[in-house]
């Protein structure tokens, strides 16, 4: 298996598979070698296998017909024999139905890469939002409610997709957001210091209030620090109730014994 | 007093990307389409002409402005717009299916691509490229997928005959013979009646 450089993704389908083994194979798509085809086929089938790749369906009613296709080309048609030259030559090529197919699926596979390459071109274009969207609020007594006859789902579904691409272009050009990394330890100091800048005692919910949830959490496990320390003692009259904490400086007695 | 073509120039400018469409422009101005279509298209080739930085595209029967393709690396190396996504390869084959065979079911559709194709259509629905276009006679009256103005702006097509024909391959031997057989019977049931 080691040997195959399997790239299942890039494939978008059993037909896309088969165009793509027949170009390595550089044969034609009107000459199609069954028997070496369907071969590399079947490898391909077996190493998405290895991979534990979900195989759609469809791929495995390709390799069915490619089996079948490939016992037709081998096996002599018992009525050849029998019938006249004229009708024989009329046999139709068992492969002409999997030619017709993949040359059809060829054809749209083309036109989707010219598509592609015209979307790129386009995307180089800039246009601005219309002026009138946000200038011209419709004050609620004049505003006229569509009669909803004229409005379809897809006239709802392109608003949004406008509405959500003008969101794209208005979020700010580049914004990177880096969490904030605090110890343990540079909390400590400023519980500290903050508790040596007042005279009165801390409020544990006022101060963590618009912190983030970590942010609290750390703030928290700082004051716990700092009792541990004995540095600062707190207060609390109630389960649930704010904390107070003092600093400890001033020689206040330990409660905790 | 302002000419017609200088309020053209200002609608097209306060339309922005959704464009000002020819029966937009006629009802405004008073004037009949004919006339509002000529004088768009006028204005389009005097921007073109003076070597503008701005131009006025056409799809479907809407203009707009946007900027001019050369100055595109300028324009991002001022703006650092977010790059825009595009469509998945998927999304790109059901694409090309809908712009020619429309209208179009999902099942013919996926008969071409030989996979399911639901995600895709749904992907270009939600995009507003393509839209339903009503429902086939066939058995379950399945929807009938078509490209929207939309899909011609994104891909800049004027129009869907500016599609670029599908390419070609050779025609195998036995169609054409197919073909000559069923006009042969076509002629002799003409004769026989």
């Amino acid at each position: 298996m080691n040997t195959y450089n399997v790239k299942i993704d890039a494939f978008e389908g059993p037909l896309d598979l088969l165009l793509h083994l027949i170009q390595q194979a550089e044969v034609d798509i009107y000459d199609i070698p069954v028997a070496e085809i369907t071969e590399q086929y079947v490898h391909y089938i077996h190493a998405m296998q290895e991979l534990e790749l979900d195989i759609a369906s469809e791929y495995l009613v390709m390799a069915a017909t490619l089996l079948e296709l490939k016992s037709k080309m081998l096996l002599p048609d018992p009525q050849v024999e029998i019938e006249d030259e004229e009708e024989f030559y009329y046999e139709e090529d068992p492969r002409q139905e999997l030619i017709e197919r993949l040359e059809e699926y060829k054809q749209f596979k083309e036109a989707a890469a010219v598509l592609s390459e015209r979307e790129k071109s386009r995307a180089v274009l800039f246009t601005k939002p219309p002026t009138a969207d946000e200038s011209f609020e419709p004050s609620s007594e004049n505003e006229t409610v569509p009669d909803i006859g004229e409005v379809t789902v897809y006239d709802m579904l392109q608003a949004f997709e406008r509405a959500r691409h003008r969101v794209d272009v208005k979020r700010p050009i580049t914004a990177r957001v880096q969490k904030e990394e605090v110890t343990i330890e540079e909390r400590m100091g400023e519980v500290k210091h903050v508790l040596k800048e007042r005279k009165t005692p801390l409020s544990f919910l006022s101060w963590v209030e618009h912190e983030e949830r970590t942010s609290q959490v750390l703030t928290f496990l700082a004051i716990l620090e700092l009792m541990k320390t004995r540095a600062v003692y707190c207060e609390q009259s109630n389960n649930f109730e704010d904390i107070l904490i003092y600093t400890n400086e001033e020689g206040v007695s330990h409660d905790f014994h | 007093m302002i000419s017609i073509n200088s309020t053209l120039e200002s609608l097209l400018f306060v339309c922005g990307d959704e464009g000002v469409s020819v029966q937009e422009a006629a009802r405004v101005l008073e004037i009949e389409s004919e006339e509002a279509k000529d004088r768009l298209d006028s204005l389009a080739r005097q921007y073109r002409d003076r070597d503008a930085g701005i131009q006025i595209r056409k799809f479907g029967d809407v203009y707009q402005f946007t900027t001019i393709k050369e100055a595109a690396p300028y324009i991002t190396a001022m703006l650092h717009p977010p790059e825009r996504k595009t469509l998945s390869q998927a999304a790109l084959e059901t694409l090309a299916i809908v712009a020619y065979r429309q209208p179009i079911t999902r099942i013919a559709i996926e008969e071409v691509r030989g996979v399911k194709s639901d995600r895709p259509i749904q992907t270009l629905v939600g995009k507003g490229l393509i839209q339903e276009m009503g429902r086939s006679e066939g058995v379950g009256r399945p929807i009938l997928y078509g490209t929207t103005t939309q899909f011609l702006d994104a891909f800049e097509l004027s129009s869907l005959e500016e599609l670029p024909p599908l390419p070609e391959h050779a025609k195998t031997e036995s169609s054409n013979e197919a073909d000559l057989f069923f006009k042969e019977v076509g002629v002799d049931e003409i004769t026989e009646t």
